[in-house]
């Protein structure tokens, strides 16, 4: 579905991605681990187009689209759940949530899926009137989750989505991200330090050190390697 | 309390003007954090290109009401053409670049359609007609307020409300809000940040071109230099209300029209510009992101 394909990308003369190759197929969750400053957002700013690769190549669905503008990238289908949340601080949640489907037009399914977020996090339903920049933390990723979901995304992107939460809320959201993949059918590209949780989660994962990938297998048999486990779990 | 009233009128009348003009400074600061100081400069165009359809309209013999609304229209889109092609040519070019360097970008604008009107027009001042009527009903109350004065109040109130429908309701309007608020995420959401900027661009100048006829129509002259002063004015309405705020932007134009007509009535005329910066001055001392300007607290 999506393939990254020898992808290097700098910040200026700063090379922060060297010959990174990344292959996602539908209906998968993928995880990205590895240290902070590894590249891992990077990464993701490269798909969706806000840091553009200056070498490689990109494909979605078979379309190449490195070198397009992020909307245009947005409208094909990749919607990102942000690190940080990033949700819009003076719009109020259902606002933020509408943002999300700003590229639909089919009033009645946007409805739909309105309230399908509001039954995956009740919290929302309730603050729906209140502004995203009075949120707490938790329920402010709960918010930038379901506004990506609102787009209707073929390629869900997170970034970082368990960062500051509290384990409990924590591992809703690992919840959550699984019932996103098998009740809607996203794929997921999910980038974590909590690289447990992720691998937990995914059918394969990739590890990324100084702007390589090290290694790629299986999300368990990641779980059993003794450098992963050395390097990532603390164990 | 009739001269009270009379000054408090005039106020009004000349802060709903700043406030329209304003408006677009503070919009387009919002979004793009640029104070555009060409912005005067298309009120200046909108006034200009009102008088030379309205003259020609006249020597076609169209009557009053057709004249009024063709020259409005004709002047609105025009300038928001201007607007529009100012943005592409000397801003987005140098969108990346640091943020001093739009800045002398949008002063040489100003300069550049400053001496371009110079040039093409002339450089003294042109009568301009009374395009708004004097209605008889407002007869008894000349004493107060002029027939225009009422047009000038009404019509931006008008303005503000469509504004403020627009900004509130409309999927645009909520794109420009989220683009004000975070640039790069309202890009990952799909949002066209080019269109949305352009489109702040077309409103901000077309309220500019409705500022310019109406004062020039109350007024009835004008020249290439209007808009640096009507600029200034509507900057400093901007900044008082606190930049980037929208509500602000019509309550500093308010305040500061207010302030000046009764330093002008009660003190005197020299004196109205000196109350006028005396009130920024203040007023950026003890709220210095302005009256409404507040940063709000975001959780993190």
């Amino acid at each position: 579905m999506l393939e990254l394909k020898n992808i290097e990308t700098f910040y200026g003369n700063i090379q922060a991605l060297r010959d990174i190759s990344i292959h996602i197929e539908k209906r998968e969750i993928i995880s990205l681990i590895g240290a902070n400053g590894a590249g891992k957002t990077t990464t993701l700013m490269s798909i969706c187009g806000l840091v553009p690769a200056r070498f490689g190549k990109i494909t979605f669905m078979g379309e190449p689209i490195n070198g397009l503008s992020p909307d245009k990238i947005v409208s094909f289908g990749i919607s990102q759940v942000p690190e940080g949340r990033r949700i819009f601080p003076q719009l109020t949640v259902l606002e933020n949530l509408d943002m999300g489907a700003y590229l639909r037009n089919d009033k009645s399914q946007i409805n739909e899926d309105l309230e399908y977020v509001y039954e995956l996090f009740p919290i929302l339903a309730e603050r729906r009137h209140q502004q995203g920049g009075t949120l707490s933390g938790g329920e402010q990723q709960m918010l930038a989750i379901s506004r990506a979901i609102m787009a209707r995304p073929r390629l869900l992107l997170l970034d970082e989505p368990s960062l500051g939460l509290a384990p409990l809320v924590v591992k809703q959201i690992f919840g959550i991200i699984k019932k996103i993949n098998s009740e809607q059918k996203t794929t997921i590209f999910l980038v974590e330090q909590n690289a447990y949780q992720a691998l937990k989660v995914s059918n394969r994962g990739y590890v990324m050190e100084n702007g390589c990938i090290t290694m790629t297998d299986t999300g368990a048999n990641l779980l059993k390697n003794p450098d992963v486990k050395q390097a990532y779990l603390g164990i | 309390m009739e001269y009270f009233l009379e000054l408090l009128l005039g106020g009004l009348t000349r802060g709903s003007i700043y406030a329209l003009i304003a408006l677009g400074y503070t919009m387009v600061y919002g979004i793009i954090g640029l104070i555009n100081f060409a912005h005067g400069e298309i009120y200046m165009i909108g006034a200009f290109t009102a008088l030379i359809i309205a003259s020609v309209l006249t020597i076609l013999g169209f009557n009053h009401l057709s004249i009024l609304v063709l020259a409005s229209l004709v002047a609105v889109i025009y300038s928001a053409a201007y607007g529009f092609t100012v943005e592409k040519v000397a801003y987005k070019p140098l969108r990346s670049a640091p943020r001093l360097s739009p800045l002398i970008s949008a002063i040489g604008m100003s300069i550049f359609l400053q001496n371009y009107v110079l040039l093409a027009q002339t450089s003294d001042f042109m009568p301009f007609p009374n395009l708004i009527p004097d209605f008889d009903f407002m007869e008894p109350y000349a004493h107060v307020i002029g027939s225009s004065e009422l047009v000038i109040l009404l019509t931006t109130a008008a303005v503000m409300m469509l504004l403020t429908v627009l900004i509130k309701f409309t999927k645009i309007g909520k794109a420009m809000r989220a683009t004000a608020q975070d640039k790069s995420m309202a890009m990952l959401v799909g949002v066209n940040i080019d269109r949305v900027i352009s489109v702040t661009f077309i409103i901000g100048s077309s309220l500019a071109a409705i500022g310019g006829i109406l004062v020039a129509s109350h007024i009835g002259q004008i020249n290439f230099y209007i808009g640096f002063l009507a600029g200034i004015k509507a900057f400093t309405a901007a900044v008082l209300g606190g930049i980037g705020s929208i509500p602000g932007a019509v309550l500093g134009g308010i305040v500061l029209g207010c302030t000046e007509s009764f330093a002008t009535g009660y003190v005197s005329s020299d004196y109205e510009d000196v109350f006028a910066f005396t009130l920024l001055v203040l007023i950026l001392i003890f709220r210095p992101a302005g009256i409404l300007g507040r940063s709000t607290t975001e959780k993190v």
